[in-house]
């Protein structure tokens, strides 16, 4: 029965592929929706397993002797997000490259390549969080920037290859220091552990017999590719750029990449714990922490551009992360999960707004934006309640987690406490001044409504439900699940 | 320790021309004299892994070593070779941030740097004096490599840089450890580079990243920000 | 003072004065060869020399004693220089031999040349003599580098001392000094005014360094700084030569080894010689302001070389 997981989440984009070829060599490789169908079956089948998963199996489970691939409840919730925001892009996707083929800004000739990377794309994210293995995981995280960047490029602006490319090097040169830190951290672990290993639970296990200088400097080379790929300042030059030229569904599902970065800072940092480096890592993850909020907050003040000023709004939230990382507190753990899973889906209903709202006016800056209210009524309502949440709202999840984090934040540190929220304020500011002076366009003449279809309705209807439903309640099985991922980690 | 027999020489001679070629891929302004320093500097490589498998006789040297020459030494050489033909002018002469000179000062204090973070930790890490002066030259490889990343404007000197940072990652994984998926993953990066490359033969990009921006902002069309 | 301290003492810097003109000639004609024409005769700096001091001298009127004296001090100085470097047999005692003295003697005769540049108040010379100061002032850290590399390696200061030890070793036992020649090597192309610093045929107002300084000197007085100039490249070459290929030097001062080691040092010394006008003929004049990127590579060369060391 476990086999499943393996079949879906492996086997089945594989073949997805293959069909593509197929449709290509018999002239069906140009309607979309018919290719979107495929996808959609495939992101739903991921989510399916995902949650069947969380009902009917014993976690952790082991495939691939030797358990090369791990999945236990924080994977596994991991992958639960990725396949939900997956699964909402699919959806989103149908309208939104119609829209973009009809417009004539994607070559109805790549659309199987588009569809293609985007499966893999999905497939080598959950592999990697899958992944026992760290340098397994590094492989599938080269591999998602890998197919992201490809996803970027199917654009036809010469400027989206020219953020590719920065996307690519950033991120790659960084995993390369990442490397240098997977073979120092097995050369640390053949201290501890016979033969040497880089498996999250033999690391986990034989934490307390390393030593925790080897382990931060083992951290510090780490943390550079993972923070690069989770979009932590100073690495985070690629993330504006690539999330302004890449379409609307593929920064949506470029927000679960962000998401692994993090799952492996994170359990780089539970194995750094147990191993006695806390309070090395607790000063290293704070600076970073800190500093990426600054650099974001500062950023989102001047900003014209709708989807950079939801970019660096992600490059915030990572600071954030990193702070309650570094906390090593149960409480604030609990919440930065939670915060992961109310993040990721503020963020793809910010991006489907500006989607819809770059299809009607042909451009991403606030100025453009006239008549917002009453030509795109929900997309608008997306923007507007979608700030508001990622500002960190009551009745939204973020102001919960948030919240919590915070407080925790200050139990040890008052002064760190009155950093943080002095930084947070110019994010909070940046935001809604932005988003006050997007709605107060003068309206201008007649502007033709670009008739949003359904599939790009729903999505954003989905999204503003579910944060409506987290903000006031934590469903049990959530609760269940978070406060044992917080356990697993040793905290 | 130092090992100070005939291997132990050799290994110190090509360690000084592996820097030395590092230290003229920053300088070199002409595209073509990159390549062949990029080539001369994996080549180099492989004769290490070649004398320490003379000395160890560990197999995987041996096929690191060969591996090294074919894919480093031949394919990507001649690869970055064939995308001179779609680029307009062969050289690279505007620098951003770090001129050469300040980047091979740079280097200089960031080998020191490195040497000094990891003197702490050396008995641990590595076998012998000659390890450890490897293992701090493969880091400061990959340092230089970031910085050719970095102060060049041309994506194919980008790339040049990139692949010495890979060179530099190889060199210090030869002398730390013994890592079961250091081929594996370096044949990944090898891959992702050879798909770069060809994307820049396919789509014919060359000038610089900046010039596209300079050109969009004079004809008023730029609406980035 | 024994007998060999004075042998040395006369036959050093007489050996440096007799064998830099024919330096220089190689060096033009292996240049001339190579860009195709037959050039001038192998011995024509020695009538060159012999031609200037029968000339007479003019001075400017604007001219001061610096122009006067320069000369004779630039000479004085270069030759005391050419006493630290052994080029035929390494001396007994211990007096001179200081490496960092020997760079500054040379920086001090230089120093004078660069006055009597600026003396005579015309534009030349004093452009001459800033670039010439630029050049100098960029080169000087890595002067002291490769001296302080060769001083890691060899553990002592003294040049004498330095040979000695490399007389006894071999190259393979100190492999770094390899990078230490690479290094010497761009410190004698700048010293010596070659290209690709400084074209020492140029006449060109675009591209004179070296040349512009001594455009005011004439006569003998020109005809000891060509000297001066000249046994400054031969004494940098027999350091460079030493220090990466010891070999012919003679330990003791024995009649038939002296002459074996002149006749071996004069036959490395036009092999460099042959060498660096290969070099010239390759390589085209450098920017003035890119000069600093030639110079940073001789730097770091050295301090990789001293971190060596320190690794050792």
């Amino acid at each position: 029965m476990q086999t499943v997981l393996p079949v879906v989440y492996a086997a089945l984009p594989l073949v997805l592929i293959l069909i593509f070829w197929a449709l290509g060599r018999h002239g069906l490789g140009q309607d979309n929706r018919f290719l979107n169908l495929f996808v959609i079956l495939q992101t739903a089948l991921f989510l399916v397993a995902t949650t069947w998963a969380f009902a009917a199996f014993k976690l952790p489970l082991g495939f691939l002797h030797g358990d090369y691939f791990y999945i236990d409840s924080l994977s596994l919730y991991e992958i639960l997000v990725t396949s939900m925001v997956f699964l909402l892009a699919a959806v989103y996707s149908r309208g939104y490259v119609s829209s973009l083929v009809e417009a004539g800004e994607l070559d109805g000739s790549i659309l199987r390549l588009f569809y293609g990377f985007f499966c893999l794309l999905e497939m080598v994210t959950v592999l990697a969080f899958a992944s026992n293995n760290l340098a397994l995981l590094w492989i599938f995280a080269e591999l998602s920037t890998l197919f992201s960047s490809a996803l970027i490029v199917t654009l036809k602006a010469r400027e989206n290859i020219v953020a590719a490319l920065k996307y690519v090097f950033v991120a790659s040169t960084a995993m390369l220091f990442s490397f240098i830190g997977i073979i120092i951290l097995f050369a640390v672990s053949k201290t501890a552990i016979n033969g040497g290993s880089l498996n999250w639970t033999s690391l986990f296990d034989a934490a307390h017999n390393m030593d925790p200088r080897l382990f931060f400097l083992a951290f510090s080379f780490l943390f550079l590719g993972f923070a690069a790929k989770a979009g932590v300042a100073p690495f985070h030059t690629w993330v504006p750029t690539a999330y302004i030229r890449a379409p609307s569904a593929v920064a949506v599902v470029s927000g679960t990449v962000l998401n692994l970065g993090l799952y492996a800072v994170l359990r780089l940092y539970a194995i750094g714990y147990a191993a006695g480096a806390g309070i090395n890592l607790r000063l290293f993850l704070f600076i970073f922490g800190l500093f990426g909020i600054a650099v974001a907050g500062f950023s989102m003040l001047k900003r014209t551009n709708t989807k950079k000023i939801i970019a660096f709004s992600g490059v915030e939230s990572a600071g954030l992360l990193l702070i309650a990382f570094g906390l090593a507190s149960a409480t604030a753990l609990y919440w930065a999960l939670f915060y992961v899973l109310g993040y990721s889906l503020v963020k793809s209903l910010l991006f489907f707004s500006a989607g819809i709202f770059h299809r009607q006016y042909q451009s991403n800056k606030y100025f453009a934006a006239r008549q917002a209210l009453k030509l795109q009524p929900l997309a608008s309502w997306g923007l507007i309640l979608g700030s508001a949440a990622a500002a960190g709202t009551p009745l939204f999840p973020i102001f919960l987690a948030k919240w919590n984090i915070l407080a925790v934040l200050g139990e040890v540190s008052a002064g760190m406490l009155g950093a943080t929220l002095f930084f947070l304020l110019p994010a909070v500011i940046g935001l809604g001044y932005y988003f006050i002076r997007l709605f107060r366009q003068e309206p201008g003449g007649e502007i033709k409504a670009f008739r949003t279809p359904l599939s790009m309705k729903l999505p954003i209807i989905v999204c503003l439900t579910s944060i409506l439903l987290l903000g006031l309640w934590v469903p049990g099985g959530l609760d269940n699940t978070l406060g044992r991922i917080v356990a697993s980690l040793g905290f | 320790m130092m090992n100070t027999g005939i291997t132990g020489d050799l290994i110190e001679v090509l360690f000084v021309l592996i820097l030395g070629t590092a230290a003229f891929v920053i300088t070199q302004r002409a595209l073509r004299s990159l390549f062949t320093l990029y080539t001369i500097q994996s080549v180099i490589l492989a004769a290490i892994a070649v004398v320490l498998f003379a000395e160890h006789r560990t197999v995987s040297l041996l096929f690191i070593a060969l591996l090294t020459l074919v894919i480093k030494g031949f394919v990507i050489p001649a690869f970055l070779r064939r995308t001179l033909v779609v680029l307009p002018s062969k050289r690279d002469i505007e620098f951003s941030y770090l001129t050469p000179a300040s980047s091979i000062l740079l280097s200089a204090v960031l080998l020191f740097i490195v040497y000094t973070s990891f003197s702490n930790v050396a008995e641990v890490l590595f076998s012998d004096r000659l390890f450890f002066l490897g293992g701090v030259i493969g880091v400061s490889l990959a340092l230089m490599g970031m910085m050719v990343i970095f102060s060049r404007k041309k994506v194919v000197s980008k790339i040049v840089g990139y692949l010495t940072m890979e060179n530099g990652v190889l060199l210090f994984g030869l002398f730390i450890a013994e890592m079961p998926f250091i081929i594996e993953v370096l044949i990944v990066i090898d891959l992702f580079m050879l798909i770069v490359l060809s994307t820049i033969m396919a789509f014919g990009i060359d000038s610089s990243i900046e010039a596209f921006h300079k050109k969009l902002t004079q004809l008023g069309m730029r609406f980035e920000d | 003072m024994n007998w060999n301290t004075a042998v040395y003492i006369v036959m050093n810097p007489l050996f440096a004065l007799v064998l830099s003109p024919l330096v220089l000639g190689l060096i033009k004609t292996v240049k001339a060869r190579i860009q195709g024409r037959p050039g001038p005769p192998v011995l024509q700096q020695y009538y060159q020399l012999r031609k200037l001091f029968h000339k007479e001298i003019v001075y400017s009127e604007d001219s001061s004693f610096i122009v006067r004296l320069g000369p004779y001090l630039g000479i004085a100085f270069m030759l005391t220089a050419s006493l630290f470097v052994p080029m035929v047999f390494i001396p007994q005692t211990g007096w001179f031999g200081n490496i960092i003295l020997f760079f500054y003697l040379m920086i001090t005769a230089k120093f004078f040349m660069v006055l009597g540049g600026l003396d005579a108040g015309s534009t030349f010379g004093g452009m001459g003599s800033s670039r010439e100061m630029t050049v100098s002032s960029i080169i000087e850290p890595v002067t002291i580098m490769s001296c302080a590399a060769l001083a890691f390696v060899l553990k002592t200061t003294s040049i004498p001392e330095m040979f000695r030890t490399l007389l006894a070793g071999s190259i393979f036992s100190y492999p770094t000094l390899i990078l230490v020649g690479i290094s010497l090597f761009i410190i004698l192309i700048v010293e010596s005014a070659r290209v690709p610093v400084d074209n020492p045929e140029t006449h060109l107002e675009l591209t004179m360094i070296h040349e512009a300084m001594i455009l005011e000197q004439s006569g003998p007085k020109l005809a000891l700084v060509e000297l001066a100039s000249g046994v400054r490249q031969t004494v940098l070459m027999a350091l460079l030569i030493n220090v990466t290929f010891p070999w012919g030097l003679a330990g003791l001062a024995g009649c038939a080894s002296l002459l074996l080691a002149a006749v071996t040092m004069a036959v490395k010394m036009l092999i460099l010689a042959a060498t660096v006008g290969l070099f010239e003929s390759l390589l085209a004049k450098i920017r003035f302001f890119r000069l600093p990127d030639f110079f940073m590579i001789a730097l770091f060369l050295s301090f990789i070389t001293i971190v060596f060391e320190l690794l050792r």
